[in-house]
């Protein structure tokens, strides 16, 4: 007998262009970008950050594969992806304990607990995102950014937006390249260079264009209707990196088209309710974490007609 | 030989909490330091033995089909006497478990006891059960509050540990905290069953 | 509608005895429980409250509370959105003196709900302490307001005017406090209360 190794899933199957390992190299080709201008304008510390994420992240999976006799999955490159997503989701001055706290519940509680890749419920980086933020909030918040000509600390441009002292706000070419001083976390801070990455998988096929798309344009919609100015809301914050790399996440995004779509609304509303009328001047993290529980359900409600089956009319009783 | 064996029966292999999985609501909201859940413990158990005492003995004269109001209004009795001698004797321990004193009365492990047990045993046994159990109650409730306390807080039944330096997972101390701490340990109590 | 329940009468008198029994000897167990503590419970209160407006207030040596329908028009008078907010406040004596004043205010905009915060004022319109009596802020952030760091802040501040929240080290002479960090809301709330009894002193001093 041979032992075939059958994959369960609903059809229509169509044959993969990528393995999981070729999927997780293009992810972390896309977010290059912005790796470089993180380097650029935080310098060495912002890529030693991102680096330690990723050594512990794949170290922890390694260890825990190890310890519960699972064969070791390091190759297919995910840890390492969730590591530089996290790394992206820091201040710039967090402590080297911070990205290894992190990195370690990402990986052990939200990954390995629920069974591995593909079946944690919710993207292990924001979840780990929301931890530390909880966990240690002075330390998250002070995303303020000291750039290297330039000692004095203040806040990021949401916080800005939301006390409505605009005297320091940078204008909204700044917030799309970075380049120029911008406050934030490390990934986060260049729209233009996640953009760039985010087409790149979009064009490569690895992920759909839907979720980031419906996201930004509620995003945008929303601030209109408020009367605020919907660039600078795309543009800031960390909602360019959740649209293209974490609400895209395949385990914890929903799989039917329709689904996607109402994932990626329920995640711009969120986020706007959270930026306008919440505690905290972003809400992008949460946003994506709350559509994360939903999607299951989003998937049911969603799930495609199987054609030939005709819905059966209930007897009507004499 | 039978009282040794309803005594310790609650305390590891049929657990309250780790095992059997009951009186969840004060296991994840009181917890949050090794104090507070030795005093929601102790508080339950003085609760428990009380009622599984009275019910075993009135046992004979409560007619099955009103037994749950029955036991219903003994153990809010139970629950109201202490906690008034709490607020009148021990305020500062009142003061911090405050509102959860009188939602031990919902405390799945009270009325499962003496469904399950004290209302088909002897005054002995009842007693010896509900000890047993409030003792697992109480063990599981300050191993919880103390991991949490270490982690979320740096000090354990109030004594600092790490000095001032260390930043505390506040996470802990709240109720995300809870749950994953009771998730881990559970997991941990399973692996260790399933080795032995 | 055939299979009329026939009902046992005597049998539902009987559960309805038991269970009536059952009851009266738990009100009798609770009556007598009640009757030992409410005494200790009462005085334990008193001594509580006593010692809390002693802290905030230690040159006085009795209090005097101020009427509920007096209050309730200062309330009025000073335009509070909330009545509920203004909860109690007493005038502290030492001997026929009166020394000042202490107010017991809940603001409810707290990061979790209601805060009550104890201001002790005296005559000359300086605070001189503040204390947090109930609240359900998040520990180890806005929890940290009952910490003598954060209260002690409001001491030797000036009653007269409203004191303001600042994120930094505020400058001396400015009536201001500085916020926690990470739980600025936690320190409005409780600045809002300070400035609730400051209005309230305004008025009781005249």
């Amino acid at each position: 007998m041979n032992n075939l190794n059958l994959t369960i899933s609903s059809s229509p199957h169509i044959h993969a262009k990528h393995s999981t390992a070729s999927i997780m190299q293009n992810v972390l080709i896309a977010l290059l970008p912005a790796l470089a201008v993180a380097g650029y304008v935080f310098g060495v510390w912002a890529l030693a950050l991102v680096a330690i994420c990723i050594v512990s992240a794949v170290t922890t999976e390694a260890i825990i594969q190890k310890l519960s006799k699972k064969a070791v999955t390091i190759n297919d490159w995910s840890a390492v992806v969730t590591g530089v997503l996290l790394g992206f989701n820091l201040p710039i001055n967090a402590p080297w304990w911070l990205a290894v706290i992190g990195s370690v519940f990402a990986i052990a509680i939200v990954k390995q607990c629920f069974g591995g890749l593909g079946q944690n419920f919710m993207n292990p980086a924001l979840a780990a995102r929301a931890f530390l933020l909880a966990s240690w909030p002075t330390r998250m918040t002070s995303t303020a950014y000291i750039p290297a000509y330039d000692t004095v600390t203040t806040a990021t441009p949401l916080a800005l937006l939301k006390s409505g002292d605009l005297t320091n706000m940078p204008s909204t070419l700044d917030l799309f390249t970075g380049l120029n001083g911008v406050y934030g976390c490390i990934g986060e801070i260049s729209a233009l260079a996640l953009l760039v990455g985010g087409l790149y998988l979009i064009f490569k096929g690895i992920i759909s264009w839907r979720i980031p798309t419906v996201y930004l344009l509620t995003v945008a919609a929303f601030a209109v209707l408020v009367g605020q100015d919907p660039l600078v809301h795309i543009v800031s914050g960390g909602v360019m990196l959740g649209a293209f790399f974490m609400a895209t996440d395949y385990a914890s995004s929903p799989v039917t088209p329709k689904g996607q779509i109402i994932f990626a609304l329920g995640c711009g509303l969120i986020t706007m309710i959270i930026r306008l009328y919440g505690g905290y001047p972003e809400g992008c993290s949460y946003s994506i974490l709350l559509m994360n529980i939903a999607t299951p359900l989003i998937d049911r409600f969603t799930k495609e007609k199987i054609y030939g089956v005709v819905k059966k009319k209930k007897e009507v009783q004499a | 030989m039978n009282f040794i064996k309803n005594l310790t029966r609650g305390i590891i292999k049929e657990n309250p909490t780790f095992v059997l999985v009951l009186g969840m609501c004060p296991t994840l909201a009181v917890t949050t330091s090794a104090i507070n859940g030795m005093g929601m413990g102790l508080a339950t158990t003085a609760v428990l033995v009380g009622s599984n005492v009275a019910i075993s003995a009135l046992r004979k004269v409560i007619p099955n089909s009103i037994r749950i109001p029955a036991f219903v209004v003994i153990i809010a009795s139970f629950v109201t006497i202490i906690g008034m001698l709490m607020k009148a004797y021990v305020p500062a321990l009142d003061a911090a478990l405050g509102l959860f004193i009188p939602l031990i009365v919902v405390n799945c492990v009270i009325l499962g006891r003496a469904e399950a047990f004290a209302f088909s045993n002897g005054i002995a046994d009842s007693f010896a059960d509900g000890l047993g159990m409030g003792l697992g109650f109480t063990l599981s409730l300050t191993v919880l509050g103390s991991v949490r306390e270490i982690l979320g807080a740096g000090s354990i039944f109030g004594l600092s540990l790490f000095g001032a330096s260390y930043e505390p997972v506040i996470l802990m101390i709240l109720p995300p905290g809870a749950f994953l701490t009771l998730g881990l340990l559970m997991g941990l109590i399973n692996w260790k069953k399933k080795k032995a | 509608m055939e299979n009329k329940v026939q009902i046992d009468w005597k049998n539902v008198f009987k559960l309805g005895f038991i269970l009536f029994a059952i009851s009266a000897v738990a009100a009798c167990c609770l009556a007598l429980t009640n009757y030992v503590t409410a005494g200790t419970i009462e005085k334990m209160n008193l001594a509580t409250n006593q010692t809390a407006r002693q802290e905030v207030l230690s040159e006085a040596v009795d209090f005097e509370e101020i009427p509920a329908e007096d209050l309730t028009k200062i309330g009025t008078e000073i335009g509070l959105d909330n009545p509920d907010e203004l909860v109690e406040a007493y005038i502290g004596k030492n001997g026929n003196e009166v020394v000042g004043y202490t107010v017991k205010t809940a603001p409810q905009s707290g990061y979790s709900g209601e805060v009550q915060v104890l201001i002790g004022i005296s005559t000359d319109g300086i605070v001189q302490g503040v204390t947090i009596l109930e609240h359900s802020e998040t520990p180890g952030l806005g929890a940290q307001a009952t910490l003598p760091k954060f209260k002690d802040q409001y001491k030797g501040l000036t009653a007269s005017e409203k004191i303001t929240v600042v994120k930094s080290t505020p400058v001396s002479g400015s009536n201001s406090i500085q916020a926690i960090t990470g739980a600025t809301i936690t320190s409005r709330a409780v600045t809002l209360g300070v400035n609730i009894s400051n209005e309230v002193y305004q008025i009781l001093s005249k």
